[in-house]
């Protein structure tokens, strides 16, 4: 549970600096921060499931 | 595109004004000062808050900064270059760390912190975050971007 906190603390620290340095107007980059915030997390939640099943 | 084509596009660029540099240097010295020294307070706000609780956060976890110093020689130094240029980006707060010898152990009692790694990665990505905002702010600067 601890490691999918820091996950999402991480994930919305990076997607605010995204969102705030990219695009030009507000609602675009509200939009671009929340994009970033959920591809971080589906990759991440995704990687952690194909690494949960390697028998390594 | 031809090379007259590509000759005429960075022609048409105006000159980089001078105080564009300084502020992509303030930008990198203070997070969120490039941006708050041109009056966008919103968003060198944002930034400082973002910039300065990530780091803070990695030393809270653990973490530790990389520098060019120690025993370590030949291509073991050059390895720690990487890091030690990503962890320089949080500009003040690294140079601070780095004279009160601060943040910069890696003996066992934070090794063995389960967050240990993560605060490494915080500190890291706090600096190369601070890169992006200072780019930002030099591209404000010299009229590039609104």
């Amino acid at each position: 549970m601890r490691h999918l906190l820091v996950m999402i603390l991480f994930a919305v620290l990076v997607s605010v600096i995204f969102g705030t340095v990219a695009r030009e107007t507000t609602r675009e980059r509200l939009f671009y921060g929340m994009k970033v915030f959920a591809e971080f997390m589906g990759i991440g939640l995704a990687l952690a499931w194909l690494l949960y099943f390697l028998p390594f | 595109m031809t090379l007259k084509e590509t000759k005429g596009a960075s022609e048409s660029y105006p000159p980089t004004p001078a105080h564009a540099w300084w502020m992509g240097l303030a930008g990198w010295f203070v997070p969120g000062a490039g941006h708050l020294l041109q009056g966008r307070w919103i968003r060198g706000l944002i930034i400082a808050a973002v910039v300065g609780g990530m780091f803070a956060t990695g030393l809270m976890f653990g973490g530790h900064l990389f520098g060019l110093g120690g025993a370590d020689d030949g291509s073991s130094r050059l390895l720690q270059l990487p890091p030690t240029i990503a962890n320089l980006g949080t500009g003040l707060m690294y140079l601070v760390c780095w004279a009160s010898g601060s943040g910069f152990s890696d003996a066992a009692e934070y090794a063995k912190l389960a967050t240990f790694e993560y605060g490494n990665t915080f500190l890291l990505v706090a600096g190369l975050l601070n890169y992006l905002a200072m780019l930002d702010a030099f591209d404000i600067a010299a009229g590039r971007k609104s």
